[in-house]
């Protein structure tokens, strides 16, 4: 049981990780991405399509993220470029990704897409004497290549955003643009990079959920993980690291709910509200904090 | 003004959509007046999808089927429509356009029964078409009198094609040393006996599948004697594919060795996580079979071609009438049952012990169809409002 438990939570925290890490950068050049959900999609529908058509992983992992650069592209070029709503771009390619994905579901007659003959778990990693200890080894080994990319990365993502120039300019960037300016830097590039990453992100948290883990494809899969993503962003206000905790507390709720449903039937669901409830706290606390200096000295003032 | 005029395009423009989005053909009014009777030669019917669509690989791409074959053979116009618009407009619509059979795959009937923001029901605005919906029984009021004269509800008993899944689904799992080989990991019975359900909502449309799967299984649990333990989650939604697949696997570790999944899209991912696993899947809704050969033990079909052509039929033939106004389709109609069992077929051992053993599930479940279909079995419908008491079934412990 507790293996399960523990097992489901990374399962269902990588996806989300993979999200927020991406979305990070884009959080932190102050270029929103809402387009996380769409994103994440379109990589679930690309590597299932190209799979299920060339049965080949290479090209299916070339065009998937190369499918995802495009929609980097489409969004930083309207969002950065032209300088639009990056909200109202995002919804838009939300919705995109869920038609494109239906009409060509609609063009092959089909209500899903599902690769025959796939071996999920020759796809599983089985870690030699880690998957020997009781319960951590159960929790540890047996997934797929992706899911551990997505905990290497919580570090990776670190190191590039804090101890790069490059993270270092993406967060100068977002904080005073104007200032970023005057000596120099080229924002733009900064801000289409930030967003690059976080579509790479999503294409490859939308292959974990979909091809690695399902070797299927049902449109609207990815069931709103992309807002869960923004939602964990805010919570850590774009840290990678504490960002993807979040991310995990997600998994855990998700995977407590999912694993007690055993015990408890359906009130096994309300698990599901731990992290938003965790989440309004944190967004209070955290807004608390941060506005609580300014009415001290407004309160000195006034004396 | 720039503004203004812009505003007021825009507005223009989307109304022009709006209309287009229907995309009906031009030549309403007159139409609906004379095309009540129902000639041959002037009837027209359509097909209004649900959220779905028509690729759905069942219900509506079945209704959508039946819709065609029918083109075909009475030489009448058909229309299948995924509305753009409400169910409400795109019901009008068509009957405006004189489309005198109108089949609603959609769940939402206020418009049609109640009418919508106050304006008069559909049903009563267009009395001479006549709108078939599907899986309720809206046209009814407090009193059981039927409101619309024009609306024909179908409803599908399969609570009875469930009751099948679930005594097969015990007799395979008993069975398993003789059927099963290699390809399979399955739990033997004497660690754990199990059976998995998971649906998309918690309502009547849902429960009505699962306390059939019960009653099944219990039917085949009492008469050998065994007890089962039964794992139910009634909200994994409809499109979640991978919570479906965990929450099936927690079922599948517990020692389930079938489950069985009416949740649309969830479905898809149980029925991924069975192959994983080396366990079995039901499906729902069309012959899904396929879709993991071999681990999908069976599905239940909800077929809705058959209602589209007998019901065209009796259109041509002016006998629409003759259909009650709540009409159900049962077991022995052939418009729910559970598949021919012809994939699984196909990956049981093949030693003739196994062969045997399979031919004598098969008569079996044959046997309970049959024994339903002549009501020597009752089985709980929770849609037509009996309740389901779990102390019916002694050997199924509900978790």
């Amino acid at each position: 049981m507790l293996n399960s438990i523990l097992y489901d939570c990374i399962y269902h925290s990588a996806p989300i990780i993979l999200c927020v890490l991406g979305g990070c950068f884009a959080y932190k050049a102050n270029v929103l991405n809402i387009a996380l959900e769409g994103m994440m999609l379109n990589g679930a529908f690309v590597s299932v399509l190209t799979y299920f058509l060339t049965g080949n992983m290479l090209i299916t992992v070339v065009l998937t993220l190369l499918s995802a650069l495009i929609y980097g592209f489409v969004f930083s070029y309207f969002g950065i470029t032209l300088k639009g709503n990056v909200i109202v771009i995002g919804l838009a390619l939300n919705m995109v990704a869920l038609a494109i994905a239906g009409f060509v579901l609609v063009l092959m007659d089909s209500a899903n897409i599902i690769i025959q003959n796939f071996d999920l778990n020759a796809l599983k990693i089985h870690i030699p004497l880690i998957e020997n200890i009781p319960v951590i080894g159960h929790m540890i080994s047996g997934h797929p290549i992706i899911t551990y990319l997505s905990f290497v990365m919580i570090f990776l993502m670190y190191i590039l955003m804090y101890k790069t120039k490059f993270g270092v300019y993406v967060r100068v960037v977002g904080e005073n643009e104007e200032a970023a300016k005057s000596i120099g830097i080229k924002t733009s590039f900064y801000k289409y990079a930030a967003v690059l990453i976080g579509a790479i992100g999503c294409a490859l948290a939308g292959m974990n959920l979909s091809l690695e883990r399902l070797g299927l494809f049902t449109n609207n899969m990815t069931a709103s993980r992309g807002f869960i993503a923004i939602a964990a962003i805010y919570c850590g206000q774009g840290k990678p690291v504490q960002s993807a905790i979040y991310a995990i507390l997600f998994g855990l709720a998700r995977s407590l709910s999912v694993n007690l449903s055993i015990f408890a039937g359906n009130a096994a669901g309300l698990f599901d509200c731990i992290p938003y409830l965790v989440m309004m706290v944190v967004l209070s606390m955290a807004s608390y904090i941060k506005h609580k200096p300014i009415k001290e000295r407004g309160y000195k003032v006034n004396e | 003004m720039k503004k203004l005029l812009a505003i007021v395009m825009s507005i223009s423009l989307s109304a022009v959509m709006l209309v287009g989005c229907g995309g009906q053909a031009s030549n309403a009014g007159g139409a609906t007046e004379d095309s009540a009777k129902g000639n041959a030669s002037d009837a027209k019917i359509a097909v209004v999808c649900d959220a779905a669509g028509q690729n759905d690989n069942g219900y509506n791409q079945s209704a959508a089927k039946g819709a065609e074959l029918c083109a075909e053979k009475y030489g009448i116009e058909t229309k299948v429509v995924e509305p753009t618009q409400s169910i409400g407009d795109t019901l009008s619509q068509l009957a405006e356009d004189g489309y005198n059979l109108i089949f609603s795959m959609e769940y939402d009937f206020d418009a049609l029964i109640n009418g919508e923001a106050g304006g008069k029901p559909i049903a009563e605005m267009y009395p001479d078409t006549t709108f078939v919906v599907f899986n309720a029984t809206p046209n009814v009021d407090e009193a059981g009198k039927t409101i619309h004269d024009n609306v024909i509800s179908v409803l599908y008993n399969v609570n009875e094609s469930s009751y099948l899944a679930g005594a097969l689904s015990v007799l395979a799992n008993e069975n398993q040393d003789v059927l099963f080989g290699d390809a399979y990991k399955l739990t033997k019975p004497d660690t754990a006996r199990g059976l998995g359900f998971i649906g998309g909502s918690d309502s009547d449309g849902i429960t009505v599948f699962s306390v059939g799967f019960i009653e099944g299984a219990q039917k085949m649990a009492g008469e050998l004697g065994v007890n089962y333990d039964f794992y139910a989650k009634y909200d994994a939604g409809f499109s979640d594919s991978a919570t479906g697949s965990t929450v099936a696997g927690t079922y599948y570790d517990q020692g389930a060795n079938v489950v069985y999944a009416c949740a649309g899209a969830v479905g898809d991912g149980v029925t991924s996580k069975a192959k994983e696993v080396g366990k079995l899947a039901i499906q729902v809704d069309a012959n899904k079979d396929d879709q993991q050969p071999g681990f999908v033990l069976t599905s239940v079909i909800k077929n809705t071609e058959v209602v589209v052509q007998s019901m065209t039929e009796a259109l041509t033939d002016g006998k629409l009438g003759d259909f009650d106004r709540i009409t159900t389709y049962d077991l022995g109609s052939g418009s729910t049952t559970i598949t021919d069992l012809a994939t699984i077929s196909q990956h049981i051992e093949q030693t003739d012990a196994a062969k045997t053993k399979w031919q004598e599930i098969k008569d079996k479940v044959a046997q309970l169809q049959s024994d339903i279909s002549d009501g020597k079995i009752k089985v709980t419908n929770t849609q037509n409002g009996d309740t389901f008491d779990p102390s019916t079934c002694p050997n199924i412990s509900i978790k």
